[in-house]
């Protein structure tokens, strides 16, 4: 895969450059601001860019906006917000445009390396990745009294569906068979109101809007 | 043209109202306008205190100057003066409360504690010195000024009746001993009396102003106590701003340093894990595993502690801030509103905490199952509603601690916070910070 970062701290671009070529990946470029993601995005055509939020100038939301811009000019390229919090309203934003070849995680993330590796596969492939912290985020907002009615089970699947697993995925994180994991789906959606649909984000959207029913 | 118009009606009078009517109106209203009145009753009332002022101040000098060879005489002065200012502080505040002035009070007297710092503070108490300056100057002008109220109103009112009093008693009444008759003189009595009345309120106006520029400076907290407010309340702004700023500072110092290391420990630990070779000890790989998840917990702690610090989503502004907030709290939270202006760091970050922990009580205390937060700016001011649809009657009991300490962060800027919360709800509770410190 080849991936361009963008992350103004030196020890942290070079570190993630070094972890993701142990994985086999090719880091096209590594940038330190917006400005420079926006040119090697351009140079290089890569399937991810990975973005620090927080970049200089100003050290507040550059990287997020820049996310945004290079989306809109290319709608295929993945595009992976790496950041030490979560902000939730920036989830949102991110997600305002559709969920497709989009991530969102903590940079503390990349220590399990699989776990990091198998959400750059994902947003490349036109998936979703949200941290695990974003769903805990909403889900700690307990909205809804159906959300009550889940078994301690079907909210565990449902955390990981929107971190945006597949179904087999979450079968072998939770060291079940897929067909479990399915009826397990089949009652969240059937308990929530939702119908299922197939593709991986659009799951993960139709949750996260039900559980953040405010836009 | 006074006596033109005094002419009465005609001619005259229309030709002054459309030369000068405001200035004519205004002549003739004065000597009944609440501040002629007022300004009466303060010569009046100024007079008495400042002589009772006078005795007490002479008699207990007096008095303990007589003692002075016992141990009784110098901590007898040493109170009687600071005393003085009790006479001071009223007359100040009739001034103030009569004419309008805004005469800021002096230092209060705050003896050391011990009897000879007492008594030896009694004895260089300034205020109450000035205070005995002024009583001495006063009582003359005290008499001076009854005297102006007797020529001015009194006589005015005696000469400006006597036409009448000399038509309806038994015959013209006497005049310092004189008989006044014939009707050109009694006209001409009428109009000195009517000139007179016209006159008075300028007058006692015109020798207030003398009492008035006494009492400022030897009654009031003198030039310093103003500006030692504006002082203060420059060097408090300074003192929040600075606060929030080095927050702040800290903030990105631990982004950009500790945070960023522990980050790359990580990584590397990662990395290491992932080259280890086939022949390592599961001891090894125990210890490594070990150090990963110390690193990983590390991180975790500290971004919960930074956000305790100065939440980073408040760099994109307070609305994104609140936004964020709003998603973690467990009940439903509608945040509406924007500014057309960013308020400084330190109002954000005031008004930031403020929603945190009135969302906190909401969560803990109301019952409401639905929270709305709003945000405004009127009047310069930065308006923050935060509205539940639970039981109310907060303010009362447990919760009204939290409120109280929340009341006084928000006072440290001169914010206020007003709580409407009816038993049974709704509680809608208002923080209003200025836009800037």
């Amino acid at each position: 895969m080849r991936i361009v970062i963008a992350e103004d701290s030196a020890i942290l671009r070079e570190g993630l450059a070094q972890l993701l070529t142990l994985r086999g990946h090719e880091v096209v470029a590594a940038v330190v601001d917006a400005t420079a993601l926006v040119d090697a995005v351009a140079e290089h055509h890569p399937d991810v860019a990975v973005i620090d939020i927080r970049m200089p100038p100003t050290h507040t939301d550059e990287g997020l906006r820049a996310a945004l811009r290079l989306r809109r000019a290319d709608p295929t390229l993945g595009v992976l917000l790496f950041s030490q919090y979560v902000e939730t309203s920036f989830v949102r934003e991110l997600l305002a445009d559709g969920s497709s070849g989009v991530g969102y995680l903590l940079k503390e993330r990349v220590t399990d390396l699989d776990e990091f590796t198998s959400a750059l596969d994902r947003v490349a492939a036109g998936g979703t990745a949200l941290d695990p912290e974003v769903v805990t985020q909403l889900f700690g907002s307990r909205r809804d009294p159906g959300l009550a009615t889940l078994t301690p089970r079907e909210r565990e699947v449902l955390a990981l569906m929107a971190e945006g697993r597949t179904n087999a995925a979450i079968a072998r994180t939770l060291v079940v068979t897929e067909r479990a994991i399915e009826k397990h789906v089949a009652n969240i959606f059937s308990k929530l109101g939702l119908s299922a649909s197939d593709g991986d984000h659009r799951r993960v959207l139709s949750v996260l809007r039900y559980l953040d029913g405010r836009r | 043209m006074l006596a033109l118009w005094a002419r009465g009606g005609g001619v005259g009078e229309t030709a002054l109202v459309s030369l000068a009517p405001e200035f004519a109106q205004r002549v003739l209203r004065e000597p009944l306008s609440r501040r002629a009145v007022r300004e009466v009753g303060y010569l009046l009332l100024a007079g008495p205190l400042t002589v009772f002022g006078l005795v007490y101040a002479v008699a207990s000098l007096a008095v303990g100057a007589a003692l002075a060879v016992t141990a009784l005489g110098i901590p007898l002065i040493s109170w009687a003066v600071p005393g003085v200012r009790w006479f001071g502080s009223l007359r100040r505040r009739a001034t103030n409360g009569l004419l309008g002035d805004d005469i800021p009070p002096p230092d209060p007297f705050r003896p050391p504690p011990g009897f000879l710092a007492r008594v030896s503070a009694g004895l260089r108490d300034r205020t109450g010195w000035r205070t005995i300056g002024f009583l001495l100057l006063a009582v003359p002008l005290a008499f001076a000024g009854l005297y102006v109220v007797l020529v001015t109103w009194v006589w005015g009112l005696v000469a400006f009746t006597y036409p009448v009093a000399a038509a309806f008693g038994d015959g013209p009444p006497e005049l310092f001993g004189w008989v006044i008759t014939g009707g050109g003189s009694v006209f001409a009595l009428w109009l000195i009396g009517l000139a007179l009345l016209l006159v008075a309120p300028w007058a006692v106006h015109a020798f207030l102003l003398l009492d008035r520029q006494l009492v400022r400076s030897l009654l009031g907290g003198g030039p310093g106590a103003a500006e030692r407010i504006r002082d203060l309340e420059r060097s408090r702004a300074y003192a929040i701003e600075d606060v929030a700023a080095t927050l702040r500072r800290i903030e990105r110092d631990l982004h950009d340093g500790v945070q960023a290391r522990m980050v790359a420990l990580a990584m590397n630990l990662t990395m290491l894990n992932e080259t280890l070779g086939p022949n390592t000890s599961d001891e090894s790989r125990r210890m490594l595993t070990a150090a990963l998840g110390h690193a990983k917990d590390g991180i975790a702690e500290l971004r919960h502690m930074v956000g305790g610090i100065h939440p980073p989503a408040l760099d994109a502004g307070l609305a994104t801030a609140l936004d964020t907030l709003a998603a973690r709290s467990p009940i439903p939270v509608t945040v509406h509103g924007e500014l057309p202006e960013r308020p400084t760091e330190a109002i954000e970050t005031i008004a930031y905490f403020s929603v945190a922990e009135l969302l906190t009580n909401v969560t803990r205390h109301s019952g409401a199952d639905h929270a709305t937060v709003a945000l405004a700016e009127s009047d310069g001011k930065l308006v923050v509603t935060v509205t539940d649809n639970g039981h109310g009657g907060a303010g009362a009991g447990g919760s009204g601690t939290g409120l109280r300490g929340l009341t006084e962060r928000v006072g440290t800027v001169d914010g206020r916070l007003a709580v409407d919360s009816p038993t049974g709800g709704p509680t809608v509770i208002t923080v209003e910070l200025p836009l800037h410190t």
